[in-house]
């Protein structure tokens, strides 16, 4: 490539910006609007593609969707019923609390589509938890709650997935259905490493809960409980789309917390906006940059070189999926997740249905891979914010953590080689790829 | 007199929030009363569906001119923050006057284009898309204004908080 063609220079401003600390969705919109110029292209297109983008895709409607329910569902007393739901369940094994901690992630993964919300709601509660009289080192807690998040994209509903049926034309509903095994097998992994350092380290059980508390425990997280079905059962009966869905999900959390458990108040409920109106505009803008990127991307047929080049290699598909995984676990620790989904994961897009890969399989298999990068070092977004809520320098964290990776990249390795863990489901409910 | 800006700030940023809440609260009624509309009543509900897509696009433009944090932003920044603060406010400054210089002179073209769009209408509200996209320009005047702000700071130097933070 020409170092000094107008695609290259808006390359190396893209980075430079980013570099100095320029939002990135800023620096893609500047970067994109100096390509416009130095290509002789009129420079309002940045604007157009941008305004257009947002304003036609109406999938991304889940984001703020999805974000509001995680928000309210925080809010409200339904985190602490679900603990109590989830100590019930697998307090009494050894190391008990993680997987309280671990469960309950599964759990609120089926209602909320965000790995930041699910840590930023809970994750507080359920260290402080874990290590009240000392039973876990904070760091331990802290490193358990950050990579059990990573479950709440992976089971549906799920923001990146989203992000990736943006650039990819595949069907939400079915990407959905597809992370669900998957996440569940991530789960697994987490719980089995969990299992295996409990032993070692020799971590406390819970006293079993008595049988005759268990109906009143289950009857007090059952409204949560139903969240996942009601949103999930509206998407594969076909009777909402996932966007929809979304607005139910956040219309039901809303309900039964002010209502029900009467746990929110106005303020309370304006908070909750304001911060879902923050996070929004915040991913908005990357998305923004992103659609004004793709742009300048498409004009310079850039996917298409890409897999000319990887077809000049015959890349099998086996090395296709070792070379995006490893490029995907690479990046992942330096960028955040949204922006390889949105910028780098369209590149590769065309090459992966030139081998013939599902585009189902694919996006799930990309965004769990994207996910793992959340708690990967130096750049794992979920460890930073795990470590500002348990007030733990980040070097211990990443120590207890790092097992946990190595388990989900064995959960990584499984979901990549053997698709139907991703497809026998949506297959199951009239998938036809 | 810096009291009364202070608070003339303070004012206008809760201003901004208010506007950010009222139109996310907006998007999510029109899209739970597109869902009723339709599923219970069977009415046409194109107006309730565009309206949410309306509120969509300023919920982002509005937010990010005027709602987010600096610290909400999303951003690469490891090596950013390793560097001494003396380089990094300079760095900063740098990043900012490119940024305002672009999005400045991309300007002209961008009025040009929302202004072109008198002559469409969005299908149902019957909005013209002139109005509708002047939130554009909005938006980058806004971003200019924060980055100018932002680049005199990294300049001169002084408290390591933006406007938007001021307050918190």
């Amino acid at each position: 490539m020409n170092l000094t063609s107008p695609f290259a220079l808006a390359l190396w401003t893209i980075a430079g910006l980013s570099l100095l600390g320029l939002p990135i969705g800023h620096a893609m919109i500047a970067g994109s609007v100096l390509y416009l110029f130095l290509a002789g292209l009129d420079p309002s297109t940045a604007a157009e593609q941008l305004l257009n983008g947002l304003y036609n895709s109406w999938v991304l409607l889940a984001v703020p969707l999805f974000l509001l329910s995680a928000e309210l569902m925080n809010v409200g007393s339904m985190s602490d019923r679900l603990l109590r739901f989830c100590n019930a369940l697998v307090g009494r094994f050894r190391g008990g609390l993680a997987h309280v901690n671990i469960v309950q992630s599964v759990i609120f993964a089926g209602m909320s589509g965000s790995a930041i919300a699910d840590l930023a709601g809970t994750g507080r509660v359920m260290i402080d938890m874990m290590t009240r009289d000392g039973k876990y080192t904070r760091s331990y807690a802290a490193a358990t709650t950050a990579v059990s998040a990573v479950i709440g994209p992976i089971i549906p509903p799920s923001i990146p997935m989203v992000l990736f049926a943006l650039v990819s034309d595949a069907s939400i509903g079915f990407l959905f259905m597809g992370g669900l095994i998957p996440g569940l097998l991530m789960a697994a992994s987490q719980m089995a490493m969990n299992a295996i350092i409990a032993k070692r380290r020799n971590f406390p059980v819970e006293p079993p809960i008595p049988w005759r508390e268990w109906p009143r425990i289950t009857a007090e997280a059952f409204p949560a409980l139903m969240m996942p079905v009601i949103l999930l059962g509206g998407i594969y009966s076909g009777i909402t789309t996932p966007t929809e869905a979304a607005a139910v999900a956040a219309a039901y959390a809303f309900l039964i917390s002010a209502w029900l458990y009467r746990s929110v108040s106005p303020a309370q409920a304006y908070d909750s906006l304001l911060s879902a109106a923050r996070s929004t505009a915040s991913i908005g803008m990357l998305i923004a940059g992103a659609l004004v990127f793709n742009y300048v991307v498409t004009v310079e047929k850039i996917p298409a070189v890409v897999r000319d080049l990887l077809a000049g290699y015959e890349l099998s598909r086996f090395g296709f999926w070792i070379a995006v995984n490893l490029i995907l676990l690479v990046l992942g620790c330096l960028l955040e997740g949204s922006t390889i989904l949105l910028v780098i994961v369209p590149i590769l897009i065309p090459t992966a249905k030139a081998l013939g890969i599902d585009m189902v399989h694919f996006g799930v298999v990309v965004v769990f891979n994207v996910m793992i990068g959340l708690v990967t070092p130096p750049y794992g977004l979920l460890l930073f914010i795990a470590s500002g809520i348990s007030d733990t320098p980040l070097r211990p964290i990443v120590r207890d953590a790092m097992p946990f990776v190595w388990a989900m990249i064995v959960a990584l390795i499984v979901i990549t080689f053997v698709p139907d863990t991703v497809l026998w489901l949506p297959r199951l409910l009239g998938y036809q790829g | 007199m810096i009291s009364g800006a202070h608070a003339a700030a303070a004012w206008l940023r809760r201003l901004a929030e208010h506007v950010a809440v009222a139109l996310l609260a907006v998007m999510f009624l029109a899209f739970m009363c597109q869902i009723v509309f339709r599923y219970v009543f069977g009415w046409p509900t194109g107006w309730a569906f565009e309206l949410s897509m309306i509120c969509w696009l300023y919920v982002v433009l509005w937010g990010a001119a005027f709602v987010v944090r600096e610290a909400d932003e999303i951003r690469f920044d490891i090596v950013y923050s390793l560097l001494p603060a003396g380089v990094r406010r300079l760095g900063a400054a740098l990043a900012g006057l490119v940024l305002i210089l672009l999005y400045g002179l991309s300007f002209p073209a961008v009025i040009d284009y929302v202004a072109f769009l008198k002559v469409e209408r969005t299908t149902y509200l019957r909005i013209r898309f002139d109005w509708l996209y002047a939130i554009f320009p909005v938006f980058a005047l806004a971003v200019i204004a924060r980055y100018a702000w932002l680049v005199r700071r990294g300049l001169l130097g002084g408290k390591a908080t933006a406007p938007d933070q001021a307050g918190q």
